[in-house]
């Protein structure tokens, strides 16, 4: 009996284990928010200080006319009206994501309330954890129309990042088309917190560049790549790294060279690596977790509900489609079962039966009651039989014999 | 959380205030203002810009001021998220064995939609795989390398036309059940399937006809003008006549007790009977019932897979983590790859097998080493019994009886 109260104690601290992201990422974007506030501010700060001072020391001087005093008070004006508007656009900004998190602390803070695992609001709550989980992974994948949809029917926009993962969606697909534009963007919005990456996106996607140059064999083409190589490659890396010399030796080859590491450099499968490095860094920098959250629950679960018997040659006797007073454990539902065949399944150190278990001849196994009860409400067995559920075999009463499990 | 939800309603508080904006106007006051001087009296120019100088670096310092308050506000709201997440860490990315079956799970997703009624959203779903599917596979044609095998993209991931079809029959029959207490679809389904139900030993058909016969008695008069019946026992003995003879083999008890309530109308209330009249739940009861029912007669488990895996997942994973990290710190590796090493406290609900750990080896039975019972009725896995009994007699570990290896029989849980 303890066993079983301490199994449904809910643990709200080390239940929100898969909860991080949700708070984790809106205030990742807070902070971004907040770092272009300071840039912007630093840069007009930068600006107006010392175009004060001249305009003062001029007219000190008498070397401007009043209107060019005017002109350059304006010009101060209309730079700070700029940064305010700028401002008020990224408080907007900050004001959507902090309503946002509260709604997120708020989800989070429902879960300290629930008492028990077996609780109807558990139930309530997991359920929307689920849809949140089944988004993520819709948006991991690239299925963005389906968890806008999922999203929106079940209510849920606000604690879901659709926006955060359509953007880097159509980045990936950019790059998939070929196209480093979208993703060198990014990284220039990115650019201070990209320095703490061990990635070097910017580089590869540079890299990437210069070898699209490079693929043409077009003698002018091939003097432009030098240039760009001047400019974003050897700035941004040591010059005599093994980059910069692969890069360097590749202008004598041609794409369909067999030499390695030229080949790979030319093939395609590198937008391939971009796109990946890309998806890496993105959810870095966001603290989002690598892999989808329905991934690491899931594999979870199907090793804590799996038991031998879910992919065994032989029906289980104690849980299967056949009769009516048992469910079909989810392992063995058509949804999941492939899915768990190789997962590890649960531990147990003891055995957990029906109560008052009987054996029939054929060595199935059933708790009396409900064997009995089974056989009463089928209509076509007569008193004093039983009918074995998962067989369909009919045994005298007197058949059943008393087992012992331990 | 208490101390997260502290932090963030300052950090809430301080974006309402906008302090910030409020030091950048003041600035663009300042300037106006002195151009404003200016313009009325250019001799100022002088003046005015030299003693602008002071007042808007001071505004500026004020700005900076109000940014840094921010910010440590937020690094504040940071160390309360460390904090309640400390030392847990999501698990490791070392090996995701599901990514590789993204099919399965994309199958498993799609028959949860269709099991939740989220037909369109389904639907949008499918209609996404089919067009990445496509997108892949004219990716592959184009670039010569890396020639996967074509199988695996062609693999049954998709729930097929059928199952659509019964899910959505699903829906439709409890949507009328719940939402306009239309029982009759529900009931004609359990008739089509009259058979494969009686074979599990299932009542449905008898619960819904029953409720049905609940649900006209307590409806509308059909002449509500003449004399004051509560309730309209006229339908639902019509009902009675018309529909219950093929039950009377199977439960003539419950139709006896139904027809018996009758006499005490219009006093059901104080009936002994009351209890199959008022009952709130009944309606949720026989919608659960016919779910688990209709999912089942497909080889379905009643509630969503999906559901009860992840939630279970969300249980079991703080003592997977915390084995995950004891495992590292001591660098010992599980040797069995097919079992978990610890126990995960599941409530009692999510166990849905029986489960025989046998009490000599303390080891789950499988296939392989399957229960064995002995002749007194005791039972333990088939590799216990062979070391014990070395192809000899002996004793049970639990009784006192003596039996052979050739006595012991195979039982099924």
């Amino acid at each position: 009996m303890a066993a079983e109260l301490t199994s449904i104690k809910l643990n709200p601290e080390s239940h929100l284990i898969l909860d991080q992201p949700l708070l984790r990422l809106p205030h990742e974007l807070a902070r971004r928010n907040f770092k272009t506030v300071q840039r912007v501010v630093e840069r007009e700060k930068e600006y107006v200080l010392p175009a004060l001072k001249e305009a003062a020391n001029a007219s000190l001087s008498n070397t401007h006319t009043p209107d060019q005093t005017l002109a350059a008070l304006d010009a101060m004006i209309s730079r700070m009206q700029g940064l305010k508007r700028k401002m008020q656009s990224l408080q907007e900004e900050e004001k959507k994501i902090q309503t946002q998190s509260r709604k997120r602390i708020q989800h989070l803070e429902a879960l300290y309330n629930i008492p028990s695992l077996a609780d109807v609001k558990y139930d309530q709550w997991s359920r929307v954890r689920l849809d949140r989980l089944l988004v993520d992974h819709m948006l991991r994948s690239g299925y963005s129309e389906s968890a806008k949809q999922l999203a929106k029917e079940r209510d849920i926009e606000g604690l879901v990042d659709l926006e955060v993962f359509t953007q880097c969606q159509r980045v990936v697909e950019s790059l998939h088309r070929g196209e480093t534009k979208e993703a060198l963007q990014w990284c220039g919005e990115n650019k201070a917190a990209l320095k703490k990456s061990q990635h070097n996106l910017e580089f590869e996607l540079r890299l990437q560049q210069y070898i699209e140059m490079v693929r043409t064999q077009d003698p002018s083409k091939k003097i432009d790549a030098i240039n760009h190589a001047r400019k974003y490659l050897v700035s941004n890396q040591d010059p005599d790294s093994k980059e910069i010399q692969r890069a360097a030796g590749m202008l004598v080859f041609a794409q369909d060279t067999r030499a390695e590491p030229y080949k790979t450099f030319f093939s395609h499968d590198r937008w391939k690596f971009l796109s990946d490095l890309f998806i890496q860094t993105h959810h870095e920098l966001l603290s989002l977790p690598s892999q989808p959250l329905l991934h690491i629950a899931l594999s979870a679960g199907l090793s804590a509900l799996k038991t031998p018997l879910c992919h065994s040659a032989y029906t289980s006797s104690s849980s299967n489609s056949q009769s009516t007073t048992t469910s079909v454990c989810p392992i063995c539902s058509t949804e999941l079962n492939e899915l768990a065949r190789r997962m590890p399944y649960a531990h147990h150190s003891k055995s957990y039966v029906e109560g008052d278990p009987i054996v029939l001849p054929n060595g199935r196994v059933y708790g009396k009651a409900r064997l009995l009860d089974i056989s009463k409400n089928v209509g076509s067995v007569e008193s004093g039989k039983v009918k074995d559920p998962t067989t369909g075999e009919v045994f005298d009463e007197s058949e059943m014999k008393k087992v012992y499990i331990m | 959380m208490d101390l997260v939800e502290k932090e963030h309603d300052r950090l809430l508080k301080r974006v309402r205030t906008s302090q910030g904006i409020n030091n950048v106007q003041a600035t663009i006051d300042l300037l106006q203002s002195a151009r404003d001087t200016i313009a009325a009296d250019p001799n100022q120019a002088a003046v005015t810009l030299a003693k602008l100088q002071n007042p808007v670096k001071a505004s500026f310092n004020a700005i900076n001021d109000s940014l840094k308050e921010t910010h440590g506000g937020l690094n504040k709201y940071t160390k309360s998220l460390d904090k309640i997440f400390k030392d847990r860490p999501l698990p490791s990315t070392e090996h995701d064995a599901l990514s590789e079956q993204e099919h399965l799970i994309n199958r498993a997703i799609a028959m949860h939609l269709l099991r939740e009624g989220q037909f369109s959203v389904a639907a949008t779903f499918l209609s996404e795989i089919a067009e990445k599917k496509a997108l892949m596979q004219h990716c592959e044609s184009s670039s010569s390398a890396s020639p996967e095998p074509a199988s695996l993209l062609n693999l049954d991931e998709v729930p097929s036309h059928e199952i659509r079809k019964e899910f959505a029959s699903m829906y439709y029959i409890l949507s009328q059940m719940k939402e306009r207490k239309n029982l009759l679809p529900a009931i004609e389904w359990s008739r089509e399937n009259r058979e494969a139900l009686e074979a599990r030993g299932s009542n449905l058909e008898f619960e819904l006809c029953r409720l049905q016969f609940v649900w006209l008695y307590h409806g509308e008069s059909e002449n509500p003008g003449g004399n004051h019946v509560p309730g309209n026992w006229r339908a639902a003995t019509a009902y009675a006549k018309r529909e219950f003879h093929t039950f009377l083999p199977r439960y003539l008890r419950e139709v006896q007790q139904l027809m018996g309530a009758m006499a005490f109308c219009p006093n059901l209330q104080g009936s002994p009977y009351s209890a199959i009249f008022n009952n709130s739940s009944a309606w949720d009861d026989v919608a659960q019932f016919f779910t688990r029912e209709f999912c089942s007669l497909l080889g379905l488990s009643a509630d969503s897979p999906l559901y009860i895996a992840t939630t279970a997942g969300a249980i079991a994973l703080p003592t997977l983590l915390k084995l995950q990290t004891i495992m590292k710190a001591k660098r010992t590796e599980w040797t069995s790859d097919n079992e978990l090493p610890v126990e995960i406290p599941l409530p009692p609900s999510y166990l849905f097998h029986s489960i025989f750990v046998c009490p000599v080896s303390k080891e789950q039975a499988t296939d392989e080493n399957p229960p064995m019972m002995m002749p007194c009725g005791h039972v333990i896995a088939e590799e216990s019994l062979k070391r014990l009994s070395k192809g000899s007699r002996f004793k049970c570990p639990y009784c006192p009886n003596e039996s052979h290896m050739k006595d012991a029989r195979k039982v099924f849980l």
